[in-house]
């Protein structure tokens, strides 16, 4: 796997400023799927609380768990969990993990035929049980997959010390299926475990999520790579966010790293491409000055895969410190988007429709100015946007839950911007 | 007795490198602007405040001896060198070329560097519309490759370049660096003339001073890049009555010294207080960096006498 990272930014300022925005572009390209540095673990999450019998919910979720079984690539280690009150484990034996094979492949799908749903739901307990499975493996390229269609049943806080225990140790994609299940629980969970959440409205439609997230998992070649961020004496880091593919605030996630650096995890990579927003406060300069604002190293261990700088120079040339760096405008705005559809939703739940067509409004016109269709689509579900350039919404009095629930998951997706302009 | 920082091995006074790893023990440069010894790192910021060390097209001199001599110099305002300049002397023959960075245009400093080179290297056939001609498709090319910012604004630059073949002088430029003929006595004579707006209007019939003023001024009409269009270079030749020199230099050392006679003067005070073509090159870098340095500074002297009667 080869890795570069490049940095997209105005590093001309104005005297007196101080702030320093860019857009750092990893990408990682390797031979036809790719190697991998590890060796890989599985852990699926199958809820069979009482509520999954609905709509037919559990033999689709039985569906959807073979065909993730059948993604596995031979030799990948894998375990199948029942999410009950407690988390039983269905295959293999309790405690141990299957090594993928035709043998052991066939044996999961028989073990899930057994999965019946009747019981609470208990993420807590689940995915302490995935991290104990996990930590046999240590090193491994460790994954779950975790699927539920209601309200997590464990006291309250519980799952946040659980999370708070096993961050940093696997990456976790949820999937809720249904409408009864909560967006911001789902949500704390990708936060934590640096993965995807996303809505399954239908159950006919979990095999290809299924599906996706596996294929997705099965091209990781590498388990643990970090962000690595150097900033000069006197600067700070404001904040450092994943904006593409969706927008992820790692600032919080920051771990001292020697004099003047820290790590922010990123989680697994393949063969793909993600940008990163980093922002620095530095010391001001005299014209003519320049300064390294921040080094920005991909990092795997102690081995530096690639690096990027980002850079400061004072100028009293207006017509360069003007420039607006098309990259940085861009994720600055998709960013943006994010928040305020997150906001608009909350207003409308709290029934405070004059900020919540405000903020769609906003929405609206910011996904129109920078392209992003799928998250247009989405609006559109829940207001009708009557001109999108000037943000004129008004708000449906009628808004299917799924829709709804599908903005609010998605709204952190982001689109591209085009290079080289 | 002081350990070697590599390998601890203990060193004797006054060695170099360290007996056992082999690694220098010459003390690393401290960063010039926090002071933190041995502060610069590979990449030539300063491990601790981050300030750039400098770079070598930061200050550079070309020293011919008593044939010709330039210099090239950041300034002190501007955060790199976007000037180039190019100077080789065979004998008496001289070539010589400047070229200035377009600051707004992405990698103006590549692109002033190539236009020298693809210059300079057509410049030993005597050729200099030729060689200013070279000098315009290579700086053209530059916008399809390397960067891909490169696409939306073109590395652009100016050039003036300076054939001397004897008494016998053949200049040519595009946009506003210009050439001078400094005689012993009286004011420069000016030799090219800017493609900038200012030329432009007071060519219309403008207020010279009114139009200097203008914030537009030094505007170029007509530059080297993918975007320039068709440009012919404009070129002069003339061959020399009496001795004087040959001045060459970009607006970082024009601008401030925009009256004929006082650029002279300029240059004649620096070869009488200097004595050598280099150390007066630099004393005129140095002049403009006293007034401010507001630009990169790049000059080139070039003595030229009557050819001895036979």
């Amino acid at each position: 796997m080869t890795y570069t990272a490049e940095a997209f930014q105005n590093e001309f300022l104005a005297l007196g400023a101080t702030e320093v925005n860019a857009i750092v572009t990893v990408t990682s390209t390797g031979s036809a799927g790719g190697q991998r540095t590890a060796g890989a673990t599985e852990i699926i999450i199958v809820d069979a609380s009482g509520s999954m019998q609905a709509e037919g919910r559990i033999a689709a979720a039985r569906q959807a768990a073979k065909a993730a079984v059948a993604c596995l690539d031979d030799g990948v280690h894998f375990a199948l969990i029942a999410g009950v009150g407690t988390a039983q484990q269905l295959f293999p034996a309790p405690g141990q993990l299957a090594v993928a094979s035709a043998q052991t492949r066939a044996e999961a799908t028989w073990a899930i035929d057994r999965l019946h749903a009747s019981g609470g739901t208990a993420m807590g307990a689940w995915l302490l049980l995935a991290a104990q499975l996990i930590a046999q493996r240590p090193g491994d390229i460790a994954h779950a997959i975790m699927l539920t269609d209601g309200d997590n049943g464990e006291r309250e806080g519980y799952l946040q010390s659980v999370l708070d225990s096993i961050a940093g140790k696997f990456t976790v994609d949820s999937r809720g299926v249904g409408t009864n299940w909560k967006v911001s629980e789902l949500r704390k969970i990708a936060d934590a475990m640096l993965g995807t959440v996303d809505i399954v409205a239908s159950p006919s439609d979990l095999t290809a999520a299924f599906e996706q997230m596996m294929t997705a998992a099965m091209g990781k070649t590498s388990a643990d790579v970090q962000l690595k961020v150097w900033t000069p004496v006197n600067a700070t880091v404001r904040f450092v966010k994943q904006v593409e593919p969706q927008v992820a605030d790692l600032t919080g996630k920051r771990t001292a790293d020697g004099p003047r650096a820290a790590r922010y995890p990123l989680g697994s990579w393949g063969a793909e491409s993600r940008d990163y927003h980093v922002c620095v406060d530095v010391p001001p300069g005299a014209s003519g000055d320049e300064m390294l604002a921040a080094r920005i190293s991909l990092v795997e261990g102690d081995n530096v895969l690639t690096q990027a700088l980002v850079r400061a120079v004072w100028t009293d040339d207006a017509a360069l410190s003007t420039r607006i760096n098309r990259q940085v405008a861009h994720y600055t705005g998709q960013a943006e988007l994010a928040e305020t559809i997150q906001a608009g939703i909350e207003a409308r739940k709290a029934g405070d429709d004059h900020t919540a067509t405000m903020k769609f409004g906003r929405a609206a016109q910011l996904a129109h100015e920078s392209g992003n269709k799928a998250t247009s689509e989405l609006l559109a579900t829940v207001v009708d946007i009557e001109d999108a350039a000037t943000g004129t919404v008004r708000l449906r009095r009628k808004v299917a839950a799924a829709d709804e629930m599908a903005l609010d998951t998605r709204s952190t997706k982001t689109v591209r911007v085009g290079r080289g302009q | 007795m002081t350990d070697c920082a590599s390998c601890a091995d203990e060193r004797t006074a006054g060695a170099t490198f360290c007996e056992v790893c082999g690694r220098s023990l010459a003390p690393e440069p401290a960063c010039e602007h926090c002071g933190t010894p041995g502060g610069v790192g590979e990449d030539g910021y300063c491990e601790h405040c981050g300030m750039l060390a400098g770079r070598e097209r930061d200050h550079l001199e070309t020293d011919c001896g008593a044939v010709a001599a330039s210099v090239t110099d950041r300034g002190l305002r501007h955060h790199r060198n976007e000037d180039a300049m190019w100077l080789v002397t065979r004998g008496s023959e001289v070539d010589v070329v400047i070229s200035d960075g377009v600051s707004s245009s992405f990698d103006p400093d590549v692109a002033s560097l190539t236009a020298v080179q693809a210059a300079g290297d057509l410049l030993p056939a005597g050729d200099v519309a030729a060689a200013i001609s070279a000098a315009q498709a290579a700086v053209a090319e530059l916008a399809a490759s390397g960067d891909p910012r490169r696409q939306a604004s073109n590395p652009a630059c100016t050039i003036v370049s300076a054939a001397v073949r004897g008494d016998a002088v053949t200049v040519g430029w595009i946009g506003d660096s210009r050439a001078y003929w400094v005689p012993e006595v009286g004011p420069a004579e000016q030799l090219t003339e800017d493609d900038s707006w200012a030329t432009h209007v007071i060519a219309l019939g403008a207020d010279p001073e009114q139009a200097m003023r203008d914030p537009k001024a030094h505007a170029i009409t007509a530059w080297l890049g993918a975007d320039a269009g068709k440009v012919t270079p404009r070129t002069g030749e003339f061959v020399v009555g009496d001795a004087g020199h040959l001045v060459l230099c970009s607006d970082g050392l024009w601008n401030y010294l925009t009256d004929p006679a006082a650029f002279a003067a300029a240059v004649r005070e620096g070869l009488r207080e200097q004595g050598t073509l280099i150390s007066a090159a630099r004393w005129l870098a140095d002049y403009a960096n006293t007034a401010g340095g507001a630009d990169n500074i790049t000059v080139a002297l070039i003595p030229v006498s009557p050819l001895a009667k036979e």
